[in-house]
């Protein structure tokens, strides 16, 4: 069985990042070459990574070194930035303004006094067997943690996003009944306003299926175009909410996504809505004898 | 006699005006949630910060309280400063830990908070004494259930495992001694909470006397945000929050739900609006010959006015009164929903009733629906009499 162990200390710390002052050095007297005096020997510092945060707001760039300590007055180590790293575009972090430094695990350990300890471990197995198999072992043995499988882990930390997505569907259902019902009252009114050429079309002996088939017609026309500048409105709402929202939690992530599934229930519905809110006010007005259409 | 006739035009067409009337209540309804959802949150957490008395809370410089495992140390020292100054009333230190209860089949890990009882602010005692013992503690009623303990009971607790040697290391034996709500913390969490040298003990904090959290209580009348200044002067590696920056923070982590009701709310106003103004259009186009008649016998323009006016506010005031109840009870299953964010404390809510808000949100919508009359109304009271007169007997 082929295990790759990485362990990480994820460990929630805030560390104390300080530039380091830059050394003054003094230019040689006139007419004089002299090399300047050379820096006492000391052992490179060691790297670490900072987010893409971090970097714009303090003016960090890779090569710079600074200080990190787990106090604010802590004496810490010194350190060269030797990478900034882009932010995943992970839902759970968006609204934590927090900065995110990576350091090699021991220094980590080191500077916060935590030993030979780590927050967790990730394990990388061969196969779905292998890694039942891993899980069985690691769960028999362990004593005072657990194995879970990643996706279980997904799962749990999703509990955030999936009470928004219900929330949203709760506000969609809300939307869509107050849309049938504004629909419905709108075209009830504009069926209304033509009784009286219904009444003529009757009276000259157009049949009721014909006046009812004519106005769902019209319905679902209106249905259609109505779909059309619909989704051309999503789509444009769609890429302001992104844009807004990516700049303002600095996040590669993107919060409204209009997919081709999305854009054929809309417009089925709204067909469906318009087409039927149509009828219903069609068959209304067919129902009623023509002269009591005219005022008669 | 406006009124009779605004209600008899209204009659006339009785499913039509049904249906408005259900569409301003809708509109009315979803905006009062949204009127709702603006400043629940907000003013449902500052109640929750308030609610025990404490107007500041000491973190490590750089987190939010339990945002993180930094700890503060030098508790007693910090303690004895603020105490110092006359600003400061009660200072309450609070450690928070991990514990774990093992038992016969399982173990049962619960988070812990190292309190001093006299001036604790997390939790209301419901049941038995409070922790002032060494070896008390109290429980809140998920740490009951999952560990089948009761009050009385003695327990083994211990703050940390040795792997390796498969054991549990720094245990006490504690006695639940009573059962507590816990102010802070989200629904279905095991907690207790024990004397705070017990737990420090414990977790191997009473060398550096380290803590979690301080608490602050201010004397009526003191700048919680001056006090909070001096504090941060004296103790630079502290960050002290008043409950008005703690809001901030909340706001701003939770800005969505507060754009997203400014936009629905806005929408339903405006739907309201066009539903009202597109009724009593189309009936006022309805009835062009019946207002001319009445021009002509002698009723004057303000009254035709008022009168579609009347029906306009009508439709919209008896919908804003069914969208206050409907609205309610939409509130209500649209925060049971929100309020199962993980990590929430059980007493926030989302949707919180504030009179004066809403109030001010559907009379709002009564004014635009009357609004939406006024087009109306004035190409009603414009009509040239004589030719409506005529093209009315015509057709």
């Amino acid at each position: 069985m082929l295990i790759l162990l990485s362990c990480l200390l994820a460990l929630h710390v805030p560390m104390q990042v300080r530039a380091q002052q830059p050394a003054v050095s003094h230019a040689p007297a006139a007419g004089s070459l002299s090399t300047p005096a050379s820096p006492p020997h000391t052992s490179a510092p060691r790297t670490i990574a900072i987010d893409g945060r971090l970097a714009a707001d303090a003016g960090l760039h890779v090569g710079d070194r600074v200080v990190v300590s787990s106090t604010p007055d802590g004496q810490g180590d010194t350190v060269r930035i030797g990478a900034v790293v882009q932010r995943r575009a992970d839902p759970s972090e968006i609204a934590r303004n927090e900065y995110e430094v990576r350091l090699h695990l021991d220094q980590l350990q080191s500077l916060i006094g935590y030993g030979d300890r780590v927050d967790r471990f990730a394990v990388a197995t061969r196969d779905s067997a292998a890694t039942r198999q891993a899980l069985a072992a690691i769960n028999q043995a362990a004593f005072g943690f657990h194995a879970y499988r990643s996706t279980a882990i997904a799962v749990e930390t999703s509990e955030t996003f999936k009470v928004v997505s219900r929330f949203h569907r709760a506000i969609g259902v809300i939307t869509i009944v107050a849309s049938a019902v504004f629909l419905l009252c709108i075209l009830l009114l504009k069926v209304d306003e033509r009784r009286r050429d219904v009444a003529a079309l009757r009276l000259i002996g157009i049949s009721r299926g014909s006046v009812m088939r004519s106005v769902v017609i019209e319905a679902a026309a209106v249905a259609v175009l109505g779909s059309v500048l619909g989704v051309g409105i999503g789509l444009v709402t769609s890429g302001i909410v992104n844009t807004y929202y990516e700049a303002l939690y600095r996040t590669p992530l993107r919060f409204s996504i209009v997919t081709p599934g999305i854009v054929l229930f809309a417009v089925v519905l709204s067909l469906v809505l318009g087409v039927g809110a149509g009828f219903l006010a069609a068959r209304r007005l067919v129902r009623t004898p023509p002269l009591a259409l005219l005022g008669r | 006699m406006r009124g009779t006739l605004a209600l008899a035009s209204l009659r006339r067409n009785a499913s039509r005006t049904l249906l408005a009337v259900l569409g301003v209540a809708i509109a009315a309804a979803m905006l009062l949630d949204m009127v709702m959802l603006s400043t629940g949150l907000r003013e449902s957490f500052r109640e929750l910060l308030v609610s025990r008395g404490f107007q500041l809370r000491l973190s490590p410089r750089g987190t939010l309280p339990f945002d993180t495992e930094a700890t503060i140390s030098g508790a007693g020292t910090i303690i004895a400063l603020l105490r110092t100054n006359p600003a400061v009333v009660t200072v309450s230190p609070v450690l928070g830990a991990s514990v774990h209860v093992p038992g016969a089949d399982s173990t049962v890990a619960s988070f812990a908070l190292g309190i001093i009882p006299a001036v604790e602010g997390d939790y209301e005692l419901v049941a038995g004494r409070d922790a002032t013992a060494d070896n008390a503690l109290v429980a809140n009623a998920d740490f009951l259930r999952a560990t089948g303990a009761h009050l009385g009971d003695t327990l083994r607790v211990a703050a940390g495992y040795n792997p390796q040697l498969r054991s549990f290391v720094e245990e006490r034996q504690l006695v639940v001694a009573g059962r507590a709500r816990f102010v802070y913390l989200s629904s279905g969490e095991p907690a207790v909470a024990m004397p705070l040298h017990t737990l420090q003990e414990m977790t191997g904090n009473v060398q550096d006397d380290r803590i979690s959290l301080l608490m602050v209580k201010t004397r009526d009348g003191a700048n919680p945000d001056s006090v909070g200044a001096w504090i941060e002067r004296q103790v630079p590696r502290v960050q002290a929050i008043s409950t008005q920056q703690a809001l901030e923070q909340v706001d701003q982590r939770l800005s969505y739900f507060r754009q997203l009701s400014y936009i629905l709310g806005a929408v339903s106003l405006v739907v309201g609006f066009l539903l009202v103004t597109t009724l009593v259009t189309v009936s006022v186009n309805e009835r062009v010959g019946e207002i001319a008649v009445m021009r002509a016998i002698g009723v004057s323009r303000a009254h035709v006015v008022q009168q579609i006016l009347l029906e306009g506010s009508a439709i919209s005031a008896v919908g804003a009164a069914l969208g206050l109840a409907l609205g309610l009870v939409t509130a209500r299953y649209l925060n049971t929903i929100l309020s199962s964010f993980p990590g929430l404390p059980a007493r926030i809510d989302f949707f919180l009733f504030q009179p004066r808000a809403a109030w001010i949100a559907l009379g709002l919508l009564v004014l635009s629906g009357i609004a939406a009359g006024v087009y109306p109304s004035w190409r009603a009271a414009s009509l040239p009499v004589a030719r409506t007169l005529r093209e009315e007997a015509i057709a």
